[in-house]
């Protein structure tokens, strides 16, 4: 894959990328954005062996995903549950806000996997089988996470 | 369930635009084919000196091959020789053995014990 056609491909899914990223950093922008750029780079050195077998998408999430957990693991001990709202859109309502900051404060609080079930299923309207090939997981292990995912959502957030 | 679902739905995490995120990923790009070049370089003047090894090796021992059939001789005669010279030599210094052998347990003390580096 040339570097014109790997941006080219990026450019179309930089927006959904950040915004998994975003979804599992909590609504740490500058952190989701670095681990984008980290997961960019490994993308890019892997290009060659992107062999087309599944989407180019679904690649780039599998490696942004696994980029995210080692960044978890090399952070575990520093890890603090987030105390205050983060990259909240600018120039909405408090209620909206107030909203963003309660989805934020849910998914900090939820297991890994669970997060990134329910942000790729929610989030970015992904099919089960997709989620389970950027997971690396069987599909029956996905619904389970989304259950999971749910149960837990509704006891974080108020509605 | 359903309104969790629908409060997930409606409330999809916003990115802010930032028109420099494709150009810090290009700059990135850039670097990386910077540091293939090197290594197909490193790579490739590895392969020249391995070639030239060879040739080398090949070179010399073609020459060497030639020089034995070309001078053949006596080889037995001259490996007697060089073990009754031995032999001799060792008889007349045996009293100065022992230093060798000291110097050689010292160096292997020092070589085996020494630590490792910190790199």
């Amino acid at each position: 894959m040339t570097q014109e056609r790997f941006i080219s491909e990026v450019r179309q899914q930089q927006e959904p990328l950040r915004r998994f990223l975003l979804a599992l950093c909590a609504g740490d922008g500058a952190l989701a954005d670095d681990i984008a750029q980290d997961a960019l780079v490994r993308a890019y050195v892997a290009s060659g062996s992107f062999l087309g077998l599944s989407k180019f998408s679904t690649w780039l999430f599998r490696i942004a995903y696994n980029c995210y957990i080692d960044h978890c693991r090399k952070a575990r001990p520093e890890k603090a549950p987030v105390e205050e709202a983060r990259n909240l859109p600018g120039g909405d309502s408090s209620d909206k806000s107030f909203r963003y900051q309660q989805l934020y404060l849910a998914l900090d609080r939820l297991p890994e996997k669970e997060k990134a079930a329910i942000a790729l299923f929610y989030f970015e309207d992904r099919s089960i089988k997709e989620i389970s090939s950027i997971l690396d997981m069987p599909q029956g292990t996905v619904k389970y996470q989304l259950s999971m995912g749910r149960q837990h959502l509704k006891q974080y957030i108020q509605l | 369930m359903s309104s969790v679902e629908d409060f997930l739905r409606e409330n999809k995490p916003q990115v802010k635009e930032d028109p420099t995120f494709i150009l810090e990923a290009q700059r990135r790009m850039v670097q990386v084919e910077g540091i293939k070049a090197e290594v197909d370089r490193q790579r490739s003047r590895g392969r020249v000196a391995l070639i030239i090894a060879l040739c080398g090796g090949l070179a010399i021992g073609v020459f060497a091959t030639a020089i034995t059939f070309l001078y053949p001789i006596d080889a037995q005669s001259s490996a007697e020789g060089l073990l009754r010279a031995a032999r001799l030599y060792l008889q007349d210094y045996r009293q100065y053995l022992p230093m060798p052998v000291a110097i050689l347990a010292i160096t292997l003390a020092v070589v085996l014990f020494k630590r490792p580096a910190r790199i």
